[in-house]
């Protein structure tokens, strides 16, 4: 499903250094598979997980998807891509502060062409899924953190993507929460979805068919 | 659902989501676009009445020329004139500035068989005995003349006229500070009897070459000037461009200030925007996508502003008349004309005035968004 070939990607800094953020990645995906990357802050695993994810180009290397070199494709075709195979699921939530929970989550089908009677649908149906039926007219702010994540696991899944990828999902959230997530992760694998989880939460190590660990970069 | 229509419903959802935004915006746009489209329906209504007051003139006006400008013509030639062939009519006028304490005021003399029919729009009656005079609005509201009231004027203060009516308020802009009052009457005003500032020569169509060959013949020697209908008209447009110049010129320098201030009001939030276009390139936009909903932002706030500008500047001339800004146009009155003030409004300045706040308020947007757009969205999420 997705596979990478010696990826690197660096950053130079305003001291004109430059920082490889990962270096030589080879990594291997398999469909319908979860996979945890697990290593200490800094080790580079956001920014693996923002290249796998479309988010973000490397430096160096190349990233296959569904056998697809992903690294030559142009800015229209990574969108393309991002809105109908992945979902993201961000630490920070990155919600739009001035939209209701319903709008943040249908907010990635607005430039599909979908009604938006149908769009409220899908999100309501989502969001009770989460155990946000009646926050739906909520704004972000009106909101806890565990219900936050829960907004935007909930606008990840919103395209039914095959391939949820999500940056510390567990981080910011209380423990009970947590379980959720990680139960509904479990749900989604077994649905069918590639789950690729950035963590540190022990949890998930019990339950993934895969764990690369992650330090200064690579991949021990 | 079309996923253009999703996007334009999404942009007029956003402008009433930031409402502060989209109000500096359209205000900006309003203070840029009203006076402008003010003043272009103000002077298209001058020149719409000043062509149409000389097509309902004389075919030909006939003076007399000294140092390449207009000078008195002697009335000894007045009857050898209407005794041409194909000359209906001859009207010999005097029309002068006088000072009626300190205002300056046109003086119209002319005889009463030859008042022409078109002026009406008055209020009491026209003169018919020697010192009476009719008054413009502007000048009767500045002095507050009534019917009956006398007074005279500083080139001949032992002369007195009679006030026996006023041009009303709806009359043109012509008969704001005007006087009128009989060809004798003018003579003895201005210290000249025997002659006329010009003489207005109606003729009949297709006349004009012959007629100008048989003036030719009269004067001789004597240094005339002969203008045509056509010409006068183009000493109106020429005049009147002047006027609008000077408009114009203090108009770009409000014009100048303004659009950095639409600029900065459409920048306005950039930051939460950015941040706002790298969430929904995360999550499955396009760029372009992203540039035709800021566009469609745009092309609603440009809409919305010129639309208001619009109604405002209708307001401004049929509410207000024109307050302030009628001055630049027509001269010697004051801020709030006494007359209505002719005006028209044409479709095309409005559609320009759109198009002018839809460019501004784009250059304010586009580039910052394209910006965002095409970074990786972990930057502009950031």
């Amino acid at each position: 499903m997705i596979r990478t070939e010696k990826l690197c990607k660096s950053y130079h800094c305003h001291t004109r250094h430059e920082v490889c953020a990962v270096q030589d990645i080879n990594l291997h995906v398999s469909k319908n598979s979860f996979v945890i990357l697990h290593g200490p802050s800094g080790s580079g695993k956001t920014t693996l997980l923002n290249i796998l994810g479309a988010l973000d180009r490397p430096t160096d290397g190349k990233v296959f998807m569904s056998g697809k070199d992903i690294t030559s494709f142009s800015d229209i075709a990574l969108s393309r891509l991002r809105r109908e195979k992945i979902g993201f699921i961000f630490q920070d939530f990155h919600l739009i502060p001035r939209l209701t929970s319903w709008e943040n989550v249908s907010y990635p089908l607005i430039p599909v062409g979908i009604s938006p009677q149908k769009r409220y649908e899908r999100a309501k149906t989502l969001l009770e899924r989460m155990g946000l039926g009646d926050r739906l007219d909520h704004s972000p702010e009106e909101l806890s953190g565990g219900q936050r994540q829960r907004v935007a696991i909930a606008r990840a899944l919103v395209n039914n993507p095959e391939i949820i990828i999500a940056d510390e999902p567990t981080s910011n959230i209380d423990e009970e929460t947590s379980e959720q997530v990680l139960k509904l992760l479990t749900e989604l694998k077994s649905g069918g979805a590639t789950i690729l989880v950035a963590t540190h939460d022990a949890h998930f190590e019990k339950i993934a068919d895969m764990v690369y660990k992650m330090k200064n970069g690579r991949i021990e | 659902m079309n996923k253009h229509l999703n996007l334009f419903f999404l942009a007029t959802e956003n402008l009433l989501r930031h409402r502060t935004k989209t109000i500096v915006v359209c205000l900006c746009i309003i203070a840029i676009l009203s006076p402008f489209i003010t003043a272009v329906a103000i002077s298209e209504g001058i020149r719409a009445q000043s062509l149409v007051s000389v097509k309902a003139g004389a075919d030909l006006y006939l003076t007399f020329d000294e140092f390449g400008r207009n000078a008195a013509i002697p009335l000894k030639y007045l009857d050898e004139i209407k005794k041409i062939f194909g000359v209906t009519k001859a009207i010999p006028r005097i029309i002068g500035r006088a000072f009626v304490q300190n205002k300056l005021a046109v003086i119209v003399g002319i005889n009463k068989e030859d008042i022409p029919e078109s002026i009406s729009c008055i209020s009491g009656r026209m003169f018919e005995h020697p010192n009476e005079v009719v008054v413009g609005c502007e000048l009767a509201n500045h002095f507050k003349l009534n019917i009956g009231d006398q007074f005279s004027m500083r080139e001949q203060q032992r002369k007195t006229f009679t006030v026996v009516g006023f041009f009303s308020s709806a009359s043109s802009i012509w008969g704001s500070s005007m006087i009128f009052m009989s060809f004798r009457d003018a003579g003895e005003l201005f210290g000249k009897q025997d002659v006329a500032t010009d003489i207005q020569i109606h003729t009949l169509p297709g006349h004009n070459s012959e007629i100008a060959t048989d003036l030719y013949d009269i004067f001789q020697n004597e240094p005339y000037r002969l203008q045509d209908k056509h010409m006068v008209e183009l000493y109106f447009k020429k005049g009147f461009m002047l006027k609008e110049g000077v408009f114009s010129a203090l108009y770009l320098v409000a014009f100048a200030l303004g659009i950095p201030a639409i600029l900065v009001a459409s920048g306005f939030g950039l930051s939460e925007r950015k941040r706002e276009i790298g969430i929904m390139k995360a999550t499955g936009w396009h760029t372009l996508e992203v540039l035709e909903l800021i566009s469609f932002e745009q092309l609603l706030i440009s809409l919305l502003g010129a639309a208001i500008a619009i109604v405002l500047s209708i307001l401004w001339v049929k509410g207000f008349n024109g307050v302030f800004i009628a001055q630049f146009f027509v001269s010697e009155i004051t801020m709030l004309p006494k007359f209505t003030l002719p005006a028209k409004f044409l479709p095309l300045p409005c559609i320009l005035s759109f198009f002018f706040a839809f460019i501004l308020t784009m250059v304010g947007s586009v580039y910052s968004t394209w910006r965002a757009s095409t970074e990786s969205p972990v930057v502009s999420m950031k």
